[in-house]
C-alpha cells in the first residue's frame, strides 16, 4: 500500500484499521504521525465537550420567559386554571384568549359521552352531533351579545364563526379522545382552540368608538 | 425565581420538571433552562465562534424547545431532544446567512483554505500536547463548513448517518469532510505551536 | 319674513350643503421622525391600509376620510407610532371609513388592524402582524422579518416572504402563498382553502393545518422535503417519489403518506380533518 492509497481510505477509517492498513502504518512514519495527530485532536475534541463551562448572559433567561409569558405558555399556577366561569360578564371574556389555547393542556380531562361510531370514514360532514358544553355555549353567548352591542350586523357573521370553530373543536376533541397518544390529534386541538381564541380576540379588541 | 422556588426545583427530577413545564409552571420552566443552558450554549459558541450569535441561538433554542414541549413523549433523553432542536437551530441560521453548512466536494476548498496534509518532516506529532484553549482557538478559525461537522462528530458525538441526515449531505460527504476539518486544524495547531517557538 | 315656498327651498338648501359637508372627504397628511426599527400601529375599523418601505427614517400617513364622523387619533412616543381611527356617534361603514397610504422605514414593525380592509404590506425587513376580520391581507416581498396574519374570513395572500418566521391563522379565509420560505411556515386554517406554491427552502418547518379546507401544495421536482400527510376523512394525493419513513401512526393508504424528498431539509407537515390534500410536483 502507498502512502496515496492509505490518504485515499483514510477518511472512512473508522475505528481498527485493517492488516493492509496497519502494516503501512508501521512502515510509513509520516503516515502514522498523521494518523497520531489526528486521533489526537478527536480525543481533545471529546474532552472539550466534557469540560463545558461557557455560560450565556444572565439576560438570555429573562427574554426567555417574558416570550413565554406573551404567548400564553407560562401560567400562574398559583391560582386555580377554571377554564369556564359560572357566570362570565363580558368584559371578563378577555381571559378566554390565553386560556383557549392552553385547553389542550386538559384533552385528558374533557368528558364527552359520544359513541365511537359517528367517527367513521363514510361520514362526508365533518361534524354531524354538535352537543356543545352548557358552560361554553355561555360564553359564546355572552361574545354574540357584546359583537350585537357593538356592531349588530356582525351578529350572524360571528354566529357563523362560533359554528365553524365549535365544530373544528369536536372533532379534534373527539380524535384525541379516539386514540390519547396521537400527537396530530393533538396538535389539531391545540389548532381548533388557537382559532377560537383569536374569533374572542378579534371580537373584543375593536378601537374607541363613542356611544 | 426566589431562593425558596430554587430550591424546591433543584429537588425534583427532570421528568418532573418537564410535566411541570407542560402545564405552564415558570419555576419548571426555569429550571430546565439552567439545567442545560451551558450545554446548549457551548454547542452554539463552537458552532458559530461567536459570543452574540450564540447567546440568541441559545435563545432561540429553548424557545423552540419550550413551545414544543407538550409534544415530547420521552421516547429519547429530554437531554438529546433538545440538543438536536438546537444544532437545528444553527445550521438554519447559517443556512440563513448564506454561509456553508457542509462545504461541497471540491468545490470550496482554495488554496489557502486546503488543509495541507504534510507539513514537513521536522514538525513534531501533536499527540500528547494539544491543550483546550489551543484546540478552542483552532476550531474558531476553521471555515464555518468544516467547523460545523467537526463540532457535530468530534465534540459532540454524532454519528455521521446522524450528521448526513441533520445537515442534509451523504454519509460520504460528511466523512470526507471531518478529515478535512481535521487537517486543518493539524495544520493550524502545528503553525501556532511553531510561531510560539519563534518567539523570545 | 319669508314665504312658506321659499322657507322650504332654503331649508332644503341647507340640508343639502349640510350633507355635502358631513360627506365631504378630508386629506389629511402626517410626518413622524423616527429611529431604527420603528414601531408603527394603525388601527382603521374600516378601509384599506397600504404600508410600503420608504427611503428616509420618517414615517408618513396620508389618510383619507369619508366623512366628519370619523377623526385620525395620532400618538408619536419615541420610536413608537400609533395611527386610530376614532369612529363619532353615527358612524357607519361608509361614513367611518379612512383610506391610509403609509411609507415607513424598510426596518419598521408594522401592526395593522381593520375589519373591512384590505390590508396590503411590500418590501419591508421588519416584523408584519395583520389582523382583519373579512378584510383581504396582502404581504409582498418582505424578508428577514416575522409576517403573522389573523383573519375571520378574509382571504390572506403572501407573496416573496423570506427568512422569517411566518404564521397564519385564518377562520374560513383562502390562504395562498407564493414563494414563502423560512424557518418556521405555519398556516392554521378552519374552511379556508390552503394554497402553497414554492420550494419550501432549503431547512425550515412548514406546517399547514385545516378542518374542512383543502390543502394544495405544489413543489418543483428539487425540493427537498420530509414530508408527512394525513387527512382523517378526506383523501391525499401525492405527486412525489418519496423514500418511506417511519410514522408514528399508520399510513392508511389514500390518507396519509409520509416520506422524503431529496436530502429532506425541511420538514413539511399537511394536516386535515376532512379536508382534500394534495402534493402536488410542478
Amino acid at each position: 500500500m502507498t502512502c496515496e492509497e492509505f490518504e485515499r481510505v483514510l477518511p472512512e477509517i473508522e475505528g481498527a484499521h485493517s492488516a493492509e492498513q496497519e502494516s503501512h502504518l508501521h512502515s510509513c512514519s509520516v503516515c502514522s504521525e498523521l494518523v497520531d495527530d489526528l486521533n489526537a485532536i478527536a480525543l481533545q475534541a471529546r474532552l472539550l465537550r466534557d469540560s463545558e463551562n461557557e455560560e450565556p448572559a444572565p439576560g438570555i433567561w429573562n427574554s426567555i420567559e417574558i416570550a413565554l409569558r406573551q404567548e400564553g405558555l407560562i401560567r400562574d399556577l398559583t391560582s386555580a386554571p377554571y377554564l369556564v366561569p359560572a357566570r362570565p360578564r363580558p368584559r371578563r371574556l378577555a381571559w378566554l384568549i390565553p386560556a383557549g389555547a392552553l385547553l389542550l393542556l386538559t384533552f385528558g380531562l374533557v368528558q364527552h359521552e359520544r359513541p365511537r361510531s359517528e367517527l367513521t370514514p363514510q361520514v362526508p360532514i365533518a361534524s354531524t352531533n354538535p352537543e356543545p358544553t352548557d358552560a361554553a355555549n355561555s360564553d359564546d353567548q355572552q361574545l354574540l351579545e357584546v359583537v350585537s352591542a357593538r356592531s349588530p350586523a356582525m351578529r350572524a357573521s360571528y354566529a357563523a364563526s362560533l359554528r365553524d370553530v365549535n365544530s373544528y373543536i369536536r372533532d379534534a376533541e373527539q380524535s384525541v379522545k379516539t386514540d390519547p397518544n396521537d400527537v396530530q390529534a393533538q396538535q389539531y386541538l391545540m389548532s381548533a382552540y388557537e382559532q377560537k381564541s383569536m374569533l374572542y380576540q378579534i371580537a373584543l379588541d375593536r378601537p374607541l368608538q363613542q356611544q | 425565581m426566589t431562593d425558596a422556588r430554587k430550591s424546591q426545583a433543584k429537588k425534583l427530577s427532570e421528568s418532573e420538571l418537564i410535566e411541570r413545564a407542560k402545564q405552564g409552571d415558570a419555576e419548571a420552566f426555569e429550571a430546565l433552562y439552567h439545567l442545560h443552558k451551558r450545554r446548549v450554549y457551548s454547542l452554539c459558541l463552537r458552532m458559530t465562534a461567536n459570543t452574540a450569535a450564540a447567546e440568541d441561538l441559545t435563545q432561540e433554542a429553548f424557545l423552540q424547545l419550550f413551545r414544543k414541549i407538550a409534544t415530547f413523549r420521552g421516547e429519547s433523553a429530554f437531554s438529546t431532544w433538545l440538543h438536536r432542536m438546537a444544532v437545528n437551530v444553527v445550521l438554519m441560521q447559517l443556512r440563513k446567512k448564506g454561509l456553508p453548512v457542509v462545504p461541497l466536494e471540491d468545490t470550496i476548498d482554495t488554496e489557502e483554505e486546503a488543509p495541507k496534509k504534510e507539513l514537513g518532516a521536522l514538525d513534531p506529532s501533536l499527540a500528547g500536547s494539544i491543550d483546550r484553549l489551543q484546540l478552542l482557538r483552532a476550531v474558531e478559525d476553521l471555515p464555518p463548513g468544516y467547523r460545523s461537522i467537526f463540532v457535530l462528530h468530534d465534540v459532540e458525538g454524532y454519528e455521521h448517518n446522524e450528521i448526513a441526515e441533520i445537515v442534509g449531505c451523504s454519509v460520504g460527504n460528511s466523512k470526507s469532510q471531518l478529515h478535512k476539518a481535521r487537517l486543518k486544524l493539524r495544520e493550524l495547531l502545528k503553525t501556532s505551536r511553531a510561531e510560539k517557538a519563534r518567539k523570545p | 319674513m319669508l314665504s312658506k315656498t321659499r322657507s322650504a327651498g332654503l331649508v332644503g338648501m341647507v340640508v343639502l350643503v349640510g350633507t355635502l359637508f358631513a360627506t365631504a372627504e378630508t386629506r389629511q397628511e402626517l410626518h413622524f421622525k423616527v429611529g431604527k426599527k420603528p414601531s408603527i400601529s394603525i388601527n382603521n375599523q374600516y378601509g384599506p391600509i397600504s404600508v410600503k418601505a420608504g427611503a428616509k427614517r420618517e414615517v408618513v400617513v396620508t389618510a383619507v376620510l369619508q366623512s366628519n364622523k370619523v377623526e385620525v387619533d395620532q400618538s408619536h412616543r419615541g420610536n413608537r407610532v400609533d395611527i386610530i381611527s376614532h369612529l363619532l356617534t353615527g358612524a357607519d361603514q361608509d361614513t367611518g371609513q379612512v383610506e391610509y397610504q403609509v411609507l415607513v422605514p424598510a426596518d419598521a414593525n408594522v401592526t395593522l388592524t381593520s375589519m373591512t380592509g384590505p390590508l396590503h404590506v411590500e418590501k419591508l425587513h421588519g416584523d408584519v402582524v395583520m389582523e382583519g376580520n373579512t378584510a383581504t391581507v396582502d404581504v409582498r416581498d418582505v424578508s428577514d422579518g416575522h409576517v403573522h396574519v389573523k383573519t375571520l374570513s378574509g382571504p390572506v395572500t403572501l407573496t416573496d416572504i423570506r427568512d422569517g418566521h411566518v404564521e397564519i391563522t385564518s377562520l374560513g379565509g383562502d390562504v395562498v402563498l407564493t414563494s414563502v420560505n423560512g424557518p418556521l411556515v405555519e398556516v392554521n386554517s378552519s374552511s379556508g382553502k390552503i394554497r402553497y406554491d414554492g420550494d419550501f427552502g432549503a431547512g425550515g418547518e412548514y406546517s399547514l393545518t385545516s378542518h374542512t379546507g383543502d390543502i394544495l401544495a405544489t413543489a418543483p421536482s428539487y425540493a427537498s422535503i420530509d414530508v408527512t400527510a394525513r387527512s382523517v376523512q378526506g383523501q391525499v394525493e401525492n405527486d412525489f417519489q418519496l423514500q418511506p419513513k417511519h410514522t408514528a401512526f399508520p399510513i392508511k393508504a389514500g390518507s396519509a403518506f409520509a416520506g422524503t424528498v431529496g436530502k429532506a431539509a425541511s420538514s413539511v407537515k399537511l394536516f386535515s380533518f376532512s379536508g382534500k390534500i394534495h402534493l402536488k410536483q410542478r
